[in-house]
C-alpha cells in the first residue's frame, strides 16, 4: 500500500540522508593495508573468534543499540586474509597516524560544500557492537559541518561530514554467530549528513544522486558494487525517527522511502485503533509440557532437541497481528523481527493459519485457554533452545506492548531485498552516547596550508563541466557524463587517451547501459583493462565494433587484451591487406560499391573499418 | 588541562567542565559541552562535543565564549553487581593498577584508574557467579613504574588473604611487567594454599572488545576451583576470546607490544587451560594444593641488582659503573649460550677483566640468554669456560628477568656467597632440568 506521492508536507515527513562512500586512497586509514578489496579467489586464512559487552560511554550511559546487542550475546567469527588485513584490523595493535591522502581528500569534498572545518578534529570512537569491527567501535572523525549543495532551485543543507573507517563485510548471519571478513575493515569512508528537511521521496534521490556526482568528481572515490551506501532517515507526525541502513541502489531509494511513510501511518492507526479496546499483553507462559506431541512441525523439532515453547496473550488483538503494515509486512513480521534477535528463526501467531503448520485443533483451544486468551484475543507462540527463546518472548512482548504504548518505534532497519522495498527491524536507532575519544589516535591541527590545498582540490561542477567541454565538444554529452556512476572511470580511462574520448565516453555511457541490460558485467572490467582496450583501438589494432566485442569477452574472461584479441580475431584488417579484399570483391561485383560494401562487411564486420573502406572505394 | 589562555577565559565567564557553551568566531558559531582536554592535543585548542556526540576543538584565539546551560551530566549507569551465592568460594581480588581497571583518562589523552576495585565488578557481573569475591585496591601503579616494593605488598596481601580463608586470589596488573611481579611472587610466598593468578587486560575495559572480561573470569575460575598451589599468569591463549591459559610465574613472558595472547609460556608449557564456563584442562605437572600451615611472605628484596644485556660493540664499562654505584649483583643478557663479547680487536670491548673484576669484589654475577628459548652452556666455547672459571653463575633455562628478580630476592635474604649458590638451583620452578621438543615456539 505506497502512500500517494504528494502531500508529504501535511503528513509531517522529515527525511534527511547519510551517504558513506569509499575513498580511493592506497592504505587503509589508520595502517598500512592496501584499502583495495581482494579478488574473489584469495581466501581467508585465518579465524579469530570474540565476543563483546556493551560499555558505558564518554557521559557515563550504556547506549541502547549497544545493550541490545550485548543481550543477543553473538559469538563474532572473523576471517582474515593477511593480504588485506593486519593486527590493527583485528584490534591487536594500537591505530597507526591517520592517513593524510584520506583526509586531504575529505578536506576538499569539505570544501566543495562550502563547510566549516573545526581547528582541529578530534577521532572519536563510535560503538558498534554488532560485531562489525573487531575494537567494538568505528573511529571516526568529524571533518566538516554547516556546508550546503545546490539541487535543481532548493539549497540543501549539509550538516556534517566525517572522515571514518569502514566496517567489516558480513559473510553470514546466523542467531548465534556472525561471520565477517576483516579485508574491508578501515578503508577510508566519507559520511556526509544532510539536514532533515528533504521535502520527498523524490527530492531524497536528487539529493542522492547530486552528493554522489560531487564525490565522483573528486576523481578520489572507490567505484562498483558497495563503494557507495546511503541511509535514510524518515519520520512523520506521531512516529518516530527510523533509519533505513545501507541502501546501494539509487534507483529505488525513494520507493524504500515511500514504504517507511506508509508502515509508520499504518503503525500509527493501529495504536489508536487499539486504544479504544482496552488492551493488554500478557506474561509469557511455558507451553512445552502442554504441547510436547504435538504435530506442529517447528515446534516438534525444537521440543525434539531440547527446547522449549512459550507463549503470550495480546488482548483485543485480534485481526491486528495479520494486518499488513507495507507490501507482504504485518505488524506480526515486526514482532517476529525483534524476536528473532533473541536467536529463534521467528513466532507462529494466531492471526495466521496455525492448523496449516500442523497443530490440532485441540491444541490451540488448550493454547488459548492456557495464555487466556478469548475470541477477541490474539497469541504468539515461540520455541527453540530455552536460553534463545527466553530473549526472544522477552523482546517480542516488548514490541508488542510498543504497538500500544508507542506506535513507531525509533529504530534501525535494513532492506529485505529487492522489490517490493520493504524493511525489517535491524536495532534500536543508536543514541548519543555511544561516542567517546580514541586516545589511541592524536587530534589533528587543521592548518591553512591543508585548507589551501582542499580548496584547490575542492570538486567543482562548472570548473569540470568547462574542462569536459573542451575536450569532448558536446554539454549534452558532458552532463550525461557528469551525471553517470562511470564519470570517474572515463577520467582513468581518458587520462591517457587522445582522439578517441568521445568514443570512450560514449562507449561507457551507452556500449556499456547496453551490454549491461543484456546481462554483461561490464562494471567488473577494470580501468587499466579498459585504458588497455582503448589504446589497442587508437593505434589501429582493432575497429570500433572490436571494442564491442572485446568488451563482452573481457566481462566474462580474463586473459590478457592481446591474447582476446588474437583468440577471438579481433585484429583490424587495414591497408594494403584491405585493398587486396577489396580488389578481389570489385572484380566479383563489377564495382557495385554497395554490393561490395555489404560483401566485405558480412565477412569481415568485426575487422575492418567502415570508413576506411568508404574511403578506398571513393 | 587547558592552556593559561583558555583556563582564564572559562573563569572569567564561570565556565566549568560540561557546561554547555556557545563559541563565535567571526561569523561562525559552535555549540556544545566543554571537554576536558587531552594533552596529545594543542592546549590553545578548546574541545568541545557537539549534540551528535562528536567532539571537536576551536582555537579559541579571537574566539567569544557563552556559557548557554549548567553541567547537566548524566548519572553514571551503574549495574548493581549481584550477591554471591551462599556456597561459592571466596577469593580475594587485588587490584593494583594497570590497563584492566583503566577507563578514558582526558588529562593525558590516555586512560585512567578505576577509583574503585568493585567499579570492576560491576564491569564483570558474572564474577558474582563465580566466587565470592572479596575486592581490595592494593596500589595504583602503572606496570612499568612497579618496584620490588610493589611486589612485596602484593606478597604480603596474597599471603593475608589465603591465610584469612580466601581458597585463591587473584591480582590485576598492567602487562609490561606481569612477569616480572610473577617470578617475585613465585620467589617471595611461600607454602602457598591455593593458586595466586596474576591478570591484566591488552586492550582497556572501557571498550567492549576488551580482552580483560575473559582473562578476570578465567582467573577467577582458577583462583576459586583449580587445586593449583602455585604463582601464575592467566591471560588470553590465543587472539580468539575462548581461552585463557596459566603459566608458572617464572616460565613466563609478555612476548608481544599489544597482541591478546602476548604471554607465552618460554622452556615449559602452559599448566592449564580454562574457558569461560569454568571448565579447566590440565596440561603439566603442577604443586597440588594440600598444604594445612599458613602462607608465608618472604618480601625482602635487594634493589642493588641490575640486568644488562651484552651486544656487538656493547661496553663492559657498564659493569664498571654498576659496581662503582655499590650493586650486589647484575644478571648479563649475554648471546646464544651466554657470551659476551671477549676476544674483541678492541682489547677496551672485552668484557671478561670487567666481570672478573666485579666477581673478586664480591659482586654475584650471573648469565642468561636473550635468545630465551633454550638454556645457556658454559662448556661448548672455550670463551664461555673463561667466564665460567671466573665464577659467572650460568642460569640454566632461566629467563633474564627472572634471574634479576631472584637475584634481587636472594640477595635481600640471604648472604652474596649463599644466594650465588642458590641462583642456578631450581626454587619456584625457573629452572628445570629437562627441555623438551615441544617447549620452543610453533
Amino acid at each position: 500500500m505506497a502512500s500517494s506521492k504528494t502531500g508529504y508536507k501535511e503528513k509531517g515527513f522529515m527525511c534527511g540522508l547519510e551517504i558513506h562512500q569509499r575513498l580511493a586512497t592506497s592504505k587503509k586509514l589508520f595502517c598500512s593495508c592496501t584499502a583495495t578489496l581482494p579478488n574473489d579467489s584469495e581466501t581467508n586464512e585465518i579465524t579469530v573468534k570474540r565476543y563483546q559487552k556493551a560499555v558505558a560511554g564518554e557521559l557515563g550511559l550504556v547506549d541502547r543499540a549497544a545493550k541490545f546487542e550485548e543481550e543477543k550475546k553473538r559469538e563474532f567469527i572473523y576471517k582474515v586474509n593477511e593480504g588485506h588485513a593486519c593486527l590493527v584490523d583485528l584490534d591487536e595493535e594500537p591505530p597507526h597516524e591517520m592517513n593524510a591522502e584520506a583526509l586531504g581528500i575529505a578536506l576538499s569534498v569539505a570544501s566543495g560544500m562550502q563547510m566549516k572545518v573545526p581547528g582541529e578534529i578530534q577521532p572519536m570512537r563510535k560503538q558498534v557492537v554488532d560485531g562489525s569491527n573487531p575494537s567494538g567501535f568505528q573511529r571516526t572523525t568529524k571533518i566538516g559541518m554547516d556546508g550546503f549543495i545546490e539541487v535543481g532551485k532548493s539549497r540543501i543543507a549539509i550538516t556534517s561530514m566525517f572522515l571514518e573507517e569502514e566496517s567489516a563485510g558480513i559473510e553470514t548471519n546466523s542467531p548465534g554467530e556472525i561471520v565477517y571478513d576483516t579485508s574491508r575493515i578501515g578503508i577510508p569512508l566519507i559520511e556526509i549528513d544532510t539536514d532533515p528537511y528533504i521535502t520527498s521521496p523524490e527530492e531524497a534521490k536528487e539529493v542522492a544522486l547530486k552528493i554522489g556526482t560531487i564525490l565522483r568528481l573528486t576523481g578520489r572515490v572507490q567505484r562498483g558494487i558497495g563503494s557507495i551506501r546511503q541511509d535514510v532517515n524518515v519520520s512523520i507526525k506521531g512516529g518516530a525517527r527510523v533509519e533505513i541502513k545501507g541502501l546501494q541502489d539509487l534507483d529505488s531509494l525513494d520507493k524504500y522511502i515511500e514504504n517507511e511513510v506508509a508502515r509508520q501511518e499504518r503503525l500509527i492507526a493501529i495504536k489508536k485503533e487499539l486504544a479504544g479496546k482496552g488492551t493488554d499483553i500478557g506474561q509469557p507462559v511455558d507451553l512445552t509440557n502442554m504441547l510436547k506431541g504435538t504435530n506442529a512441525r517447528v515446534i516438534a523439532k525444537a521440543l525434539g532437541s531440547g527446547g522449549v515453547v512459550f507463549g503470550f496473550a495480546l488482548k483485543g488483538f485480534k485481526g491486528i497481528l495479520g494486518a499488513e503494515v507495507n507490501p507482504d509486512r504485518r505488524l506480526g513480521s515486526e514482532i517476529s523481527d525483534y524476536a528473532k534477535m533473541g536467536g529463534v528463526n521467528g513466532i507462529m501467531h494466531s492471526d495466521e493459519n496455525l492448523e496449516g503448520y500442523g497443530f490440532s485443533k485441540g491444541e490451540l483451544d488448550k493454547v488459548r485457554k492456557e495464555l487466556k486468551a478469548g475470541n477477541n484475543d490474539a497469541f504468539v507462540l515461540i520455541s527453540g533452545k530455552k536460553s534463545a527463546a527466553e530473549l526472544a518472548i522477552k523482546f517480542a512482548v516488548d514490541r508488542a506492548k510498543a504497538a500500544v504504548d508507542v506506535g513507531v518505534l525509533p529504530e534501525t532497519r535494513g532492506a529485505i531485498g529487492n522489490e517490493p522495498f520493504t524493511t525489517r527491524f535491524l536495532r534500536p536507532l543508536p543514541g548519543r552516547s555511544r561516542m567517546y575519544p580514541e586516545t589511541d589516535a592524536s587530534p589533528i591541527r587543521i592548518t591553512g596550508e591543508m585548507l589551501g590545498s582542499a580548496a584547490a582540490n575542492a570538486p567543482d561542477m562548472e570548473r569540470t563541466r568547462a574542462r569536459l567541454i573542451r575536450e569532448l565538444g558536446s554539454a549534452n554529452l558532458v552532463d550525461r557524463l557528469v551525471l553517470s556512476p562511470r564519470f570517474q572511470l572515463y577520467n582513468e580511462v581518458a587520462a591517457g587517451a587522445g582522439q578517441e574520448k568521445v568514443f570512450i565516453a560514449n562507449t561507457l555511457l551507452q556500449k556499456f547501459t547496453e551490454l549491461k541490460r543484456s546481462g554483461l558485467s561490464v562494471d567488473s572490467i577494470s580501468a587499466s583493462r579498459l585504458a588497455e582496450v582503448f589504446n589497442t583501438y587508437s593505434s589501429g589494432k582493432i575497429t570500433k565494433t572490436g571494442v564491442e566485442e572485446l568488451l563482452k569477452s573481457l566481462s566474462v574472461a580474463d586473459g590478457s587484451v592481446a591474447t582476446i584479441v588474437k583468440e577471438k580475431g579481433l585484429e583490424r584488417i587495414t591497408g594494403a591487406r584491405l585493398r587486396e579484399i577489396v580488389e578481389q570483391a570489385k572484380g566479383a561485383h563489377e564495382k557495385n560499391k554497395a554490393a561490395i560494401i555489404t560483401d566485405v562487411m558480412s565477412r569481415h564486420r568485426l575487422n575492418v573499418d567502415g570508413e576506411e573502406l568508404n574511403s578506398m572505394l571513393k | 588541562m587547558y592552556g593559561k589562555e583558555i583556563e582564564k577565559e572559562l573563569e572569567a565567564r564561570g565556565i566549568n567542565l560540561w557546561d554547555s557553551v556557545r563559541v563565535t568566531k567571526g561569523k561562525e558559531a559552535y555549540e556544545g559541552i566543554v571537554m576536558p582536554r587531552t594533552e596529545a592535543g594543542d592546549e590553545n585548542v578548546l574541545v568541545i562535543k557537539q549534540n551528535d556526540g562528536y567532539n571537536i576543538g576551536i582555537e579559541i584565539k579571537g574566539a567569544k565564549i557563552e556559557k548557554i546551560a549548567k553541567a547537566e551530566r548524566a548519572p553514571e549507569q551503574r549495574q548493581q553487581a549481584k550477591r554471591p551465592l551462599q556456597n561459592l568460594s571466596k577469593i580475594a581480588l587485588l587490584y593494583t593498577g594497570g590497563t584492566i581497571g583503566n577507563k578514558v583518562d582526558y588529562k593525558t589523552g590516555g586512560v585512567y584508574a578505576l577509583t574503585k576495585p568493585d567499579e570492576l565488578l560491576d564491569e564483570v557481573p558474572q564474577l558474582a557467579g563465580i566466587a565470592n569475591v572479596d575486592t581490595k585496591k592494593i596500589s595504583s601503579v602503572a606496570s612499568e613504574d612497579m618496584v620490588s616494593g610493589n611486589w612485596a605488598v602484593m606478597a604480603d596481601e596474597a599471603a593475608k588473604a589465603l591465610n584469612g580463608g580466601s581458597k585463591g586470589v587473584v591480582v590485576t596488573i598492567g602487562t609490561d611487567t606481569m612477569h616480572y611481579a610473577s617470578a617475585a611472587l613465585s620467589f617471595m610466598l611461600e607454602g602457598l594454599t591455593g593458586p595466586v593468578v596474576l591478570t591484566g587486560a591488552q586492550r582497556s575495559s572501557d571498550r567492549g572488545s576488551s580482552d580483560g572480561f575473559l582473562n578476570l573470569v578465567c582467573s577467577a575460575h582458577l583462583a576459586s576451583k583449580s587445586d593449583i598451589a602455585e604463582v601464575g599468569i592467566c591471560m588470553h591463549s590465543t587472539s580468539s576470546d575462548d581461552k585463557c591459559h596459566f603459566i608458572r610465574g617464572t616460565k613466563v613472558r609478555k612476548m608481544h607490544t599489544s597482541r591478546r595472547d602476548a604471554f607465552r609460556p618460554v622452556n615449559s608449557m602452559a599448566i592449564a587451560f580454562v574457558n569461560s564456563e569454568g571448565d579447566i584442562t590440565y596440561n603439566d605437572r603442577y604443586r597440588k594444593t594440600g598444604s594445612s600451615g599458613k602462607v608465608k611472605a618472604n618480601a625482602k628484596f635487594d634493589n642493588a641488582v641490575a640486568l644488562v644485556k651484552a651486544y656487538p660493540g656493547s661496553d663492559p664499562g657498564i659493569i664498571d659503573y654498576y659496581c662503582g654505584k655499590g650493586y650486589h649483583g647484575i644478571i648479563i643478557e649475554g648471546t646464544g649460550l651466554g657470551h659476551v663479547p671477549n676476544l674483541t680487536e678492541d682489547k677496551k670491548k672485552s668484557w671478561l677483566p670487567e666481570i672478573t673484576d666485579a666477581i673478586d669484589n664480591g659482586v654475584v654475577i650471573g648469565m642468561t640468554s636473550q635468545c630465551l628459548y633454550g638454556r645457556v652452556n658454559s662448556n661448548v666455547y672455550r670463551t664461555l669456560r673463561m667466564l665460567g672459571q671466573a665464577g659467572v653463575v650460568y642460569c640454566e633455562d632461566m629467563l633474564p628477568e627472572v634471574a634479576y628478580v631472584k637475584l634481587g630476592w636472594l640477595l635481600g635474604n640471604y648472604k652474596p656467597e649463599k644466594a650465588k649458590a642458590m641462583l642456578n638451583q631450581n626454587i619456584a620452578g625457573e629452572i628445570t632440568e629437562r627441555t623438551l621438543y615441544d617447549e620452543f615456539v610453533d
